[in-house]
Order: C-alpha cells, then structure tokens, then sequence
C-alpha cells in the first residue's frame, strides 16, 4: 500500500478493519508480524523514533492526563517538537475555541479530541498520521477540523492519513479513499471517482428461488455494467447491485427486461446513493 | 518535564517529611532511651530485638541511628516510597490509557522509560541522603555526635538496597497493568521477608540482612561500603533495569 504524498488520505473501515492497527504500525506503537513499513523515505526500524519524530500522530483512544491543564498538556504533547509547535498548537486550539487555562477534566470527549487534534497539527513535519480525528465531533466542529487539515494539506504540502468509519463525515476533505475490511484494502480510489460510482448504482431485485449462477451469468452477457454484489434481502428478495458504465440506466435496464436468461425482475432501482450507502453497496462492509 | 514528574516530585517531599520527623522524634527521644536500655531489653519479645537492643547498649549513638533512621524508618517508609513510585511507572500508564499518547511522542522508549526510572530513582533516594544530612545538627540538640561521612555512606548503601527493591517493582510495572496487584505482592513480600528476619535460625536469608544495623555499624567501623553485599544489589539493579528495558520495548500500548 502506498499512500502519499501529499494530500488528504481517508482510511475506511468497519470497527476491527484494521485501520488503527495500521496506523500504530506506521508510528512504530505496534510491531508488525511481518512485512516493512516507511513514513517519509524512513524505514519503520525499532520503536520507530525516527518516523515519529518526522511525523505526528493523534491516536484515537482518547485518555489524557486529566489533572493537567490544556495549554501544560499541549506543551506535554509536544516535547521534542520545539517552542514554534507549541506556540502553533495554542494557536489551533484557540481557533478551535478550546479553554486552554481549564483543567482537561473538565473537558467533553469532543473537547479531549480537538487538544489532540491541535497537538498533532501543530509541528512543521511532513506528514500527519490521525486516528478517528473527527470522532465524537458534533457537525460545525467536524467540519472546523477537516477544513484545517485541507488546509494543511494544500497550503504546507504535508500528507495527511487519516481514519474513519464514517465516509460520510470525513469526504469532504480526502482526496483519496481507501477501504480497509478484515484487515485487507478492497478499494482505493478519489472522493470524485467513488461519487461517480455512487450515480450509477442499479439495484434489481429478482424473486428469492432464482438461480444465483443463472443471474450472475446472464448480467455478465449482458454487459454495460459491473455486478458488485448479489445478495439476499431482508424481505426475500435476490437483489442485484450494478455499477453501470454509463449515466444513463435506460439502455441496460430495457436490455434486462428483454432478456430471456434473466428472471422476471420484482423491482427496479436507480438513483443516487450517499457515499456511506455506496459503500454499503459496493463492498458489502457495513459501519461506513 | 517538570509537570511530568509532579508525582514523583510532591511524593518526595511527603516521603521526605516522613523521614524527617521519624528521625527528630527519635533523636531528641536518645536521651531517655540511653537511660532506659535495661528496661527496654527486658521487655523486648523477640531474641532479635534484644539483639538490636544489645548493640545499641555496646555502640551508643551510632547504632541507635542506624537502628532508627536507616533499619527503621528508611527501611518501612523508604520500601513504601519505592513501591509507590514504582508500581504506577509503567501500569498505571496502561491501566489509566494514557500508555498510547506516552509512546506517540518523538520520544525513543528508552529515553522515556529511563527518565522515568531516574525521577522514581532519586524520589527514592534523596530524601534518604538529605535527612541524613540533618542527623548531625539533630544530633548536636542532644549533645551527641556522628560522623558525616559515615551517614553519606550509609545513605549511599540505603538507597543501593532501596533502588534494588524500586527496580523489582518497576520491572512488574512494565509487564503488568495493575499497579494494585503489583503493590499487594510487594507488601506481602516485605512482610514475609520481615517475618523471616525476626525468627532467629532463619534470619540470615532475609533481605533485610542487607541493611540492617550489623551494615551499617559495619559501615561506620570501616568507612567503607561492603562490596560483598553492594555489589549483588548493583547486579540486581542492573539487571532490573535491563529486564525493564527490554519489556517496554515490546510493550503493545
């Protein structure tokens, strides 16, 4: 996998995915069973100092050191990273409204998660490795976040990897998807291509106790599109997802219903999905 | 780096004032003690005690220091401090979460875990050196006298045997997340090793031999540390250290 350079990359998946683990990976928090890794031309190599002092991490587990005050935390964060990041970090998280003379005690898991963020956002490095970022953030401060880290991204030139298993919250700012499921990337594509996608989805739904190899095969003659998934539905229902090649569903759909190696569909369905829906649709991996 | 230490520091100055007090009280009460040694000889219950109170009779004031200032109370209130700084160095980290953002920083686990061994290190032993420091001055309220350079070394040998004891804990600490199971074994081991001191014909395998007023009289008669026990504890030390080292660097946060 290669992510980079440059530019926002969303990393998606489903709870157990594999993202964090990834993502502890690259800052040397975990040490892979196998394989290499490199953040910035630099080998993943012992505990990983080298990485992190190239790169920052927020992780996503959010327990900090409560007793402490958020500017002295900020500071705490940012050991090693030089009095500009410090400096820098104050200034994200007052942008960001937070209290910097209260205790973190006092601070809402939004708050917690936004002082990480600010930490991390901080040191001039090239890369920025954040897990969960937005989580816990209610809308107007997800979108705050994920506007700096375009920013970020567009004005200092740094790489920035996040993860999320809300495509819908985090969009918005990647300029690359990638889709983790059981630890194995299924999909690695733009924001533009995967909405592309999301307005040519055609569901048809044939009757239960049809031939599944009989559809897959007769779809596959017909051409035009892509079978994505074939699956049973709540209500009984053998439902076809296709990704067609073109913006308009009216050709294939006339070409279903004329052929004679396909059932008799109970439904047709065309439009324009969300992109948690496509998600949904197209790898078959809920929780996006 | 000082807000980090905050525990270690305020610890300290507890641990330190503790001490203090131990040592004032017991110094300004020498005087009814000397007065009183047959008395208290009889009505000590064990051999041991006697024995302690023996040695007392025969090297004054000396011994009665080092009873009380380095077999008494750095002994109870220094292993204490020992097991305190050193059960949460690494397992409370784990057991409060903040393991991950401890690690994420550009900081190498070695730095960070040596630096943390160091404060709990000296926590643990400058007050042991700077209440001693006092001993002369408290002493001078009696009209009694020690020699200083005894009492350093006898600090010296105090905190050896008290960081032998800090760098066990803290190796539990790297490989565990419970700093309370870590503390309750530690106590159940001193109190079994302080059991094992006081029965006469098992005295002799219990780790409080290593500092107890035979060490330090010793101390004071050769002013000079004794290898043959400074050593072991060093390699204990060392090997504590290392043992710690090598666990964090495979610890998953």
């Amino acid at each position: 996998m290669d992510l980079g350079p440059r530019g926002v990359i969303g990393l998606l998946g489903p709870n157990g995915s594999g993202k964090s683990t990834l993502l502890r990976i690259l800052v040397g928090l975990v040490r892979p069973d196998a394989g290499t890794a490199s953040v910035d031309g630099t080998l993943l190599e012992g505990d990983g100092t080298a990485i992190r002092r190239r790169a920052t991490y927020a992780p996503g587990e959010l327990a900090l050191y409560k007793e402490l005050r958020a500017d002295a935390h900020l500071e705490w964060f940012l050991r090693g990273r030089g009095r500009e990041s410090i400096a820098r970090a104050r200034g994200i998280a007052e942008q960001l409204g937070l209290p910097l003379k209260a205790r973190v005690r006092t601070f809402s898991h939004g708050m917690k998660r936004q002082l990480v963020f600010a930490a991390a956002l901080a040191p001039d490095v090239r890369v920025r490795i954040l897990d969960e970022p937005t989580e816990g953030l209610d809308p107007s401060k997800r979108g705050a976040v994920l506007d700096l880290l375009a920013a970020d991204a567009r004005e200092r030139g740094t790489t920035i990897v996040l993860s999320s298993h809300h495509l819908g919250e985090v969009d918005r700012a990647c300029d690359r998807l990638v889709f983790l499921s059981g630890g194995k990337k299924i999909a690695d594509e733009t924001p533009a291509s995967l909405s592309a996608r999301a307005g040519r989805v055609l569901r048809l739904d044939f009757p239960g106790d049809s031939d599944r190899s009989r559809i897959e095969a007769a779809l596959h003659k017909l051409g035009g599109a892509s079978l994505a998934r074939l699956e049973v539905t709540a209500d009984g229902a053998l439902r076809a997802s296709l990704v067609l090649d073109t913006d308009d569903p009216r050709p294939f759909t006339a070409k279903a219903l004329a052929s004679a190696d396909l059932p008799r569909p109970r439904a047709f369905e065309y439009g324009r999905l969300s992109l948690a829906e496509i998600y949904r649709e197209l790898y078959g991996v809920e929780g996006c | 780096m000082v807000r980090e230490y905050r525990f270690q520091l305020y610890g300290m100055l507890a641990y330190f004032v503790v001490l203090e007090i131990l040592l004032a009280a017991a110094i300004l009460f020498w005087p009814d003690f000397e007065g009183n040694l047959d008395a208290l000889r009889s009505m000590a219950p064990l051999e041991a005690l006697k024995g302690i109170v023996d040695q007392i009779g025969e090297a004054g004031v000396s011994a009665y220091v080092n009873g009380q200032h380095f077999f008494k109370g750095c002994n109870t209130v220094g292993m204490l401090a020992a097991v305190i700084f050193a059960m949460g160095a690494v397992a409370g980290e784990a057991q409060r979460g903040t393991l991950e953002i401890w690690l994420a920083r550009p900081l190498s686990r070695r730095r960070i875990l040596l630096e943390r061994f160091v404060a709990g290190a000296i926590a643990v032993t400058l007050p042991v050196f700077v209440s001693s420091a006092t001993v002369p001055w408290l002493l001078d309220r009696v009209h009694e006298e020690m020699e200083f350079r005894d009492l350093m070394l006898g600090s010296l040998h105090q905190s050896i045997f008290l960081i032998a004891i800090y760098g066990i804990t803290f190796f539990f600490s790297c490989v565990s997340s419970r700093p309370v199971v870590i503390a309750f074994v530690m106590l159940m081991f001193t109190i079994f090793e302080f059991a094992l001191y006081m029965i006469q014909d098992v005295t002799h395998i219990s780790i409080f031999r290593l500092a107890d007023i035979d060490v330090f009289a010793n101390i004071g008669a050769t002013h000079g540390l004794d290898l043959r026990i400074v050593i072991p504890m060093l390699a204990v030390i060392a090997m504590t250290l290392w043992g710690s080292l090598a666990a964090f660097a495979r610890r998953v946060p």
